[in-house]
């Protein structure tokens, strides 16, 4: 009994608890270097150079210059709406998946999670190439269009086309945090609204929806912003008609030479961006009880 | 959940809630789970089935929940047949062993959501759920998270929950398991109370035998999914009907012998050259049959050994032991030397080397004690002691 209690002393248990913060900060410590150092320090500079002229003196032109020029605005429109898409035909196709997912043995959901991954493991220049075939003129989807007697439509270098590309990527990110999501739920949860008299589709929209809610708002940042950010796949699906930020960033950057005005437009994104998910978050857990996030 | 308020399920559950099972069979994942389980509710019963974890209780619950569809035998509530009936169309409240309180919601939410299901209106929502939560001693706490709930708040939460939609069963699944000892017996206490005031009709899976004996009003043990012997906590404990249940609930002693004949206070015995007698579990063996006496350490008395002729004598009646009218009840009794006594508090245990070998007693604190290496007799009433085939 002596023996069990001491177990239970607190200051025994926060005396150990010392060093092992101590390691924790240790752990952390090759991440946040490599943050700090690839990260945090080239977005100042980023911002700095952002308010420079070429010549290096301080202005404010850059992003008057940008926010000023209705074509601008609205390719900053075009790229937010084109990741916002992308988002919910991840959300959209990846939740029933990982819906499906949850009831399989390891087995399965290994094989599975790893169909899900394959696109990852191949070039996005590669892939993008692939879907270039797979929809062109004389691709199986035209194909297939044109045996059953109708025109084919233009499926390439459209938003359609970006975003079919775009949902192929990205679908993993949706998955895999969804999935952690649903893993957490207490399996008899709803068992027990069942049991209280609720239906299939009452139990997921009052209980499965909103527990996974947590993975579905980080299923979502992620594939938002890589979207957002995205460049090979829309430039390659899209051609010329589709045009995205950060091809407006690299074509400053390397044709016009004018690195102030690619910071400018890039720094942009990256405000325009995480505003826009803080919003969103925040949005989520205004709705959300204290228990999915507190 | 001392308050004094009148669920309105008080008046009219007494008079429902009787399950019956025929014959239901589940296997899981190839395996016989449950093989054919029999039973029969009254309403306002409070029934456990008892048994170790995979004897097929919990799934044997689930069936009459509804969460798993029996692959044969009736399930019916009241007469009506509920054996293909989804879940949620069956009235049952249950409080699973993790509570099952959604995280989401808030107490008065979570009591709340059965009401909602059934389109019952605000006003009359808002009552219910605060008249119950206080029935379960919550109320102050209606708009607190589950998370910011104690174990012991939270198994109330459940409970109420289960409650608030006046089901038709209870159905309680190893809901004292996370508590620790002491608020497990007071709640255990409570719910048993609780039960007793409304009367609805209670099935509790548990693996926990002493809770089974305070709680029931009659206890199923389980085993390899059949139920081995359905009866009042009393009979159970002092007549197992099968070896499982002799050695699962608390100690016992086994006695090999030969059946006799009917006695005048049971059925005699020989077991090691000595008559005792026992009350047949089931139908009365035949005569010269192999037989085990199932006698549990409690019933034992032990009394000074009689010289020659042996046997409990009038004149050798101690403080405690054998009382003057039931002398002899029990036969010759059987004779032995004492191994060992030790005072545990609430009983002595008294260890007894018989040619039947050990007997083990548990004498009342004020008992005579007997001194090692004395000469016993071993007796008890034959009522208290169940004898089966062997």
């Amino acid at each position: 009994m002596a023996a069990l209690g001491r177990l239970a002393d607190g200051p025994v248990k926060r005396r150990a608890g010392t060093p092992r913060r101590r390691t924790g900060l240790l752990l952390a410590l090759p991440a946040v270097a490599i943050f700090a150092l690839l990260f945090v320090a080239p977005l100042f500079t980023l911002v700095a150079n952002s308010f420079r002229t070429q010549t290096g003196a301080f202005t404010l032109d850059n992003y008057a210059r940008f926010l000023g020029d209705p074509f601008y605005r609205g390719v900053l429109w075009n790229t937010l709406r084109v990741a916002a898409l992308t988002t919910a035909g991840c959300l959209l196709v990846g939740y029933p998946f990982a819906l499906y997912l949850r009831g399989r043995s390891p087995r399965v959901r290994n094989w599975l999670a790893l169909l899900l991954l394959s696109p990852l493991l191949i070039s996005m220049v590669i892939r993008a190439y692939g879907w270039l075939v797979v929809l062109g003129p004389a691709g199986p989807v035209a194909s297939v269009i044109a045996w059953l007697g109708l025109t084919p439509p233009q499926l390439l270098y459209n938003d359609t086309a970006v975003l079919v590309g775009m949902v192929h990527v990205m679908l993993a990110y949706m998955v895999l945090p969804l999935m952690g999501s649903l893993d957490r739920i207490d399996p008899t949860l709803v068992p027990a609204a069942k049991g209280l008299g609720a239906g299939g589709w009452t139990c997921f929209w009052r209980i499965t929806l909103p527990l996974s809610a947590p993975g579905m708002l980080a299923g979502a940042m992620i594939v938002f912003s890589l979207t957002a950010s995205s460049f090979v796949t829309p430039a390659i699906l899209g051609g010329p008609k589709v045009k995205l930020m950060p091809y407006f960033v690299y074509t400053q950057a390397t044709t016009t030479l004018d690195w102030p005005y690619a910071a400018a437009i890039g720094f942009v994104l990256v405000v325009v961006t995480t505003g826009l998910l803080l919003g969103y978050s925040r949005l989520l857990r205004r709705g959300r009880g204290e228990a999915v996030f507190g | 959940m001392t308050s004094t308020t009148e669920a309105p399920a008080e008046a009219t559950a007494a008079r429902r809630g009787r399950l019956r099972l025929n014959g239901v069979r589940k296997a899981l994942g190839g395996k016989e789970v449950v093989s054919s389980v029999d039973l029969e509710t009254e309403p306002g019963e409070f029934l456990t089935l008892l048994g170790p974890s995979g004897c097929g209780k919990t799934t044997t619950l689930n069936m009459v929940a509804g969460h798993l569809t029996a692959d044969g035998g009736v399930i019916e509530v009241d007469g009506r047949d509920v054996t293909a009936v989804p879940p949620h169309r069956r009235s049952m409240g249950m409080v699973f062993q993790s509570y099952a309180l959604f995280p989401h919601m808030t107490v008065a939410d979570n009591v709340a959501f059965g009401l909602r299901m059934r389109r019952v209106p605000a006003a009359r929502r808002r009552r219910q759920v605060a008249e119950v939560l206080e029935m379960v001693g919550l109320d102050g706490l209606a708009e607190r998270h589950p998370r910011r709930l104690s174990g012991g708040q939270q198994q109330r939460a459940a409970l109420a929950r289960a409650l608030v939609i006046q089901p038709d069963l209870l159905l309680l699944d190893e809901p004292f398991s996370n508590l620790d000892a002491q608020l497990r017996v007071r709640l255990r206490d409570e719910v048993a109370a609780l039960q007793r005031r409304i009367g609805t009709t209670t099935i509790l899976v548990t693996h926990d035998q002493e809770e089974a004996l305070a709680v029931s009003d009659r206890i199923a043990v389980m085993a390899d999914g059949v139920i081995q012997q359905l009866d009042r906590p009393r009979e159970i404990y002092l007549r197992p009907a099968t070896d499982f249940v002799a050695r699962f609930i608390g100690e016992v002693n086994a006695l090999d012998g030969t059946a006799q004949g009917p006695a005048a206070d049971g059925y005699a015995c020989r077991v090691a050259g000595r008559t005792v007698a026992a009350t047949p579990a089931g139908e009365p063996p035949a005569e010269g049959a192999a037989v085990r006496l199932y006698v549990r350490p409690e019933v034992v008395r032990v009394g000074p050994g009689g010289v020659g002729s042996g046997g409990v004598g009038p004149g050798e009646v101690g403080p405690g032991e054998v009382g003057p009218g039931e002398v002899g009840a029990g036969g010759e009794g059987l004779r032995g030397t004492v191994r060992e006594t030790r005072f545990l508090g609430s009983r002595i245990r008294c260890v007894v080397a018989t040619p039947a070998g050990e007997v083990r007693a548990a004498l009342p604190f004020d008992a005579r004690v007997p001194a090692q290496g004395e000469e016993v007799t071993c007796s008890w009433r034959p009522s208290d002691a169940s004898l089966t085939a062997r």
